[in-house]
């Protein structure tokens, strides 16, 4: 048999990068670890599950319809948004979760030379689509656990082409307001295109919190994310969106890869739109789970971030990834926070009351008792 | 920083004699091009001459071979390329061609000879591309000047950077005056040398300065492996005991390589000032020194990623072993059992031998298992004492169940398991060190 030769094909930026590996599926880590159980909070899903309707739509999909093509453009989905935020459907692309979104961004706008701006601790995948596009990353380090503006203002140079915004930041759930984003907008005055990822958005209750879609006309060089995965509950069936001025989603859609998203993800996002409730039994849930997680990390004298989000970022006196094999050993799995540049610290996943209470027994299990407060 | 790509030259030619000389003035005028003092152009030239006649004994007719110069700033490094088919494997032992019995016919051994010229020697198969052995000769440096180093002091503030090619030389020389030898891997002595190693982008550097330029300490880390980072330091000069340095010094090493394929760091000098939280100890390595001297280094290690466990490969006599490390580890493994159920065994094994000279080390790697292993390792080891090389590593790679057919052979011979690296070769790779009592 001849042998490709590789080294002759592959591009030099393809030859730096290495493949990200997912984990392994629940039952081969279950084996491995020798667990009976495996309680999630790695990924920041919702342990509610979807909206009663998206359910609904997932339950009753008629096989047959499996072998039709969904719709390629997302076509209703498209509609309703645009209803539900007072936009154009042209406004809305759709993509096979928010990362494909990152991926069609960066390939309208960049070329050779050019390079993006985001933080050095955030979520990887502006950094790591940038750099396997053959893109360079600029990072700006975070400033008290947030992005910081003046840093990535500085950062700009002629071949900067975008700035990735995580609002609220992942892993840390710091955020800029409505003044600090417009402030920062001002300050780009349309030169670049300024990328705000609300994934998380929906978790957000604070007043101040901008909502990035509603500043879309003022700003048309500013692109909003947003996901199914997190609030809605629709993390397996891939699928997010962008938002942006008619003109600039144009020019994405170039890039765009259609036929991406399944037919029930788009009837199940659809459907999702519509249900409050769900949206507020989730904040609930992430409330109290937060508060009693909180008090029993204040209790262990483990340092920890709270920020908006589902989720907590902890600091252990171990490094997380041994923290993580002793927490999987008892069927709990963390997210360590080494790739998110955060050594030592795990992020946990907000979940329902019993998972709460089984991690934190778990985590006793691992971490020294702290001496106990002098009471003065 | 990203490794710069690598100036190389390269000759392909035919396996034999009659080319000799072009390859010897090959590599000769390759290596000073390529920015070798002639001394050291020389000396790997000779080796050359050693390799080059090996092969043309060994191959058949119109066995082709490519032989590539290439620089890395501080060594020229020259690889012997050519397809294992037409080849005797056994022939490329260390021990292949004479009796180690008889010491007249040592010094007829090519391949030890070359391997005398340079700090470093390698023989390695790539499964389905041949062979490719290697030559490393490094530029000859001036040791450090500790005299012109000036003092330091403890800085309330500092910032961690990027070091420029003088702030090397100077963190170079503060780390010999304020460090013990065990703590210094050998190239620190030699500052124009670990300023070509950065420069060249195979070894990367953090540096603590104060506001004005005052150094504090620093870090040094380079890609040990195909899966490992190791790391040398941090290194702190006259730093309170409550400073935060250490760990910023670390946190920027992780930060560097935390986006990368890295499975793990290790280090392998570690000084006091490592925070060890960030660490697991795994165990630890002899090393001799020139006096005779021995050194107990305790190599400790941490995952960069989360592990998602694999299966191993072992024989019976490493089970007992390996389930208490990875029990000790809380590693997931699953460890299957290779066992010998009378299957034809080729007759010959194959040993590959790296050796670094300057610190005197030899480490074996397995090439092919064979019937004779008992014998081919008490002859290669044999051997190694006459070259007065004592401190003698083996590495298993336990994704290989081949490789683990090398056990009893290691445990007879006097080696034993002394720590296991996760991931570090294909899977986990298990040291052995020559020496059952060595502390």
């Amino acid at each position: 048999m001849k042998q490709v030769r590789l080294e002759n094909l592959v591009p030099d930026h393809i030859k730096h990068f290495e493949a990200y590996i997912p984990s392994k599926p629940d039952d081969e880590l279950k084996k491995l670890y020798g667990c009976s159980r495996l309680i999630r909070l790695n990924n920041n899903e919702n342990p509610l599950g979807p909206p009663k309707a998206s359910r609904e739509i997932i339950d009753r999909f008629p096989p047959p319809h499996a072998s039709i093509y969904p719709s390629g453009d997302v076509y209703h989905l498209r509609y309703k948004l645009a209803d539900k935020f007072g936009l154009h459907p042209d406004q809305f692309l759709v993509g096979n979760g928010a990362n494909e979104a990152i991926s069609f961004v960066i390939k309208a706008f960049c070329q050779e030379g050019d390079n993006i701006i985001t933080a050095d601790k955030t979520f990887a995948v502006y950094e790591w689509v940038a750099e396997f596009s053959g893109f360079q990353a600029w990072l700006v380090p975070l400033v008290n656990f947030g992005f910081d503006d003046e840093g990535m203002l500085r950062q700009i140079d002629e071949r900067t082409k975008i700035l990735f915004i995580c609002n609220p930041n992942n892993p840390t759930g710091s955020y800029w307001s409505e003044g600090r984003l417009r402030d920062f907008l001002d300050r780009i005055a349309g030169r670049q295109i300024v990328v705000v990822d609300e994934a998380y958005c929906e978790f957000v209750e604070n007043e101040d919190y901008p909502d990035g879609i509603k500043m879309i006309h003022e700003y048309p060089n500013l692109v909003v994310f947003r996901t199914f995965s997190k609030m809605y509950a629709l993390a397996g069936l891939r699928i997010g969106y962008l938002v942006g001025d008619r003109e600039v989603v144009d020019i994405i859609r170039r890039t765009c890869v259609v036929y991406s998203v399944n037919t029930v993800a788009q009837a199940a996002a659809l459907a999702a739109l519509d249900d409050q409730e769900h949206i507020l039994r989730t904040r609930d849930m992430v409330r109290r789970g937060k508060e009693f997680l909180s008090k029993e990390l204040e209790l262990m004298g483990l340092p920890f971030v709270n920020g908006q989000g589902n989720f907590i970022m902890i600091k252990l006196p171990m490094s997380d990834s041994l923290a993580y094999r002793k927490l999987m050993a008892q069927g709990m799995m963390v997210r360590t926070m080494t790739g998110f540049r955060f050594p030592n610290y795990i992020r946990i996943t907000i979940s329902k009351m019993d998972a709460m209470e089984a991690f934190v027994e778990s985590l006793a299990k691992i971490v020294p008792t702290p001496t106990p407060r002098r009471k003065d | 920083m990203k490794e710069k790509t690598k100036q190389y030259v390269s000759l392909n030619v035919q396996a034999d004699a009659v080319f000799l000389p072009l390859a010897t003035s090959f590599v000769e005028n390759a290596a000073v091009g390529l920015g070798l003092g002639h001394a050291e152009a020389l000396s790997l030239t000779l080796a050359t001459e050693e390799i080059f006649s090996y092969l043309c004994q060994m191959a058949l007719p119109d066995q082709a071979i490519e032989i590539r110069c290439s620089s890395g700033g501080y060594y020229v490094r020259a690889d012997f390329h050519f397809s294992v088919k037409d080849f005797n494997m056994r022939a490329f032992n260390l021990t292949a061609t004479v009796s180690v019995d008889d010491e007249a016919s040592l010094e007829e051994m090519g391949l030890l000879i070359a391997s005398r010229s340079v700090e470093r020697f390698q023989i390695a198969e790539e499964k389905g591309r041949g062979v490719q052995l290697t030559l490393v000769k490094e530029k000859k440096y001036p040791a450090s000047d500790e005299e012109t180093v000036p003092p330091s002091r403890p800085l309330p503030e500092f910032s961690i950077q990027g070091p420029n090619p003088e702030e090397v030389k100077l963190f170079t020389l503060l780390v010999n005056r304020h460090y013990q030898g065990k703590v210094i891997p050998g190239f620190f002595k030699f500052p124009g040398k670990v300023v070509d190693m950065v420069n060249e982008g195979e070894y990367q550097a953090a540096l603590a300065l104060g506001p004005t330029g005052q150094m504090g300490g620093g870090i040094v880390w380079h890609w040990a492996g195909l899966n490992t980072v190791e790391c040398f330091g941090p290194y702190l000069f006259k730093q309170n005991p409550d400073s935060n340095m250490a760990n910023d010094l670390l946190e920027a090493c992780l930060g560097a390589i935390a986006r990368t394929h890295a499975v793990g760091l290790i280090s392998r000098y570690p000084t006091e000032d490592l925070p060890q939280e960030h660490f697991e100890p795994l165990g630890s390595l002899t090393i001799f020194n020139q006096e005779g001297s021995t050194t107990s280094l305790t190599s400790y290690f941490r995952q960069m990623q989360e592990d998602p466990g694999t299966s191993v490969w072992s024989h019976t006599e490493l089970e007992f072993f390996l389930r208490e490390e990875y029990a000790r580890l809380v590693l997931p493994r699953e460890i299957r059992l290779v066992k010998d159920l009378g299957e034809t065994k080729s007759p010959f094994s194959v040993l590959s031998a790296e050796f670094d000279r300057s610190q005197k080390i030899v480490t074996l790697r397995p090439i092919r298992p064979g019937a004779d292993a008992d014998k081919n390792m008490a002859n290669h080891l044999k051997l190694f004492t006459e070259e007065s090389l004592r401190s003698v590593f083996f590495e298993m790679d336990l994704a290989q169940p081949w490789q683990t057919e090398f056990t009893p052979t290691l445990l007879k011979n006097g080696f034993t398991p002394r720590l296991v690296l996760p991931y570090a070769g294909q899977g986990d790779l298990v040291i052995f060190q020559l020496g059952d009592k060595l502390s």
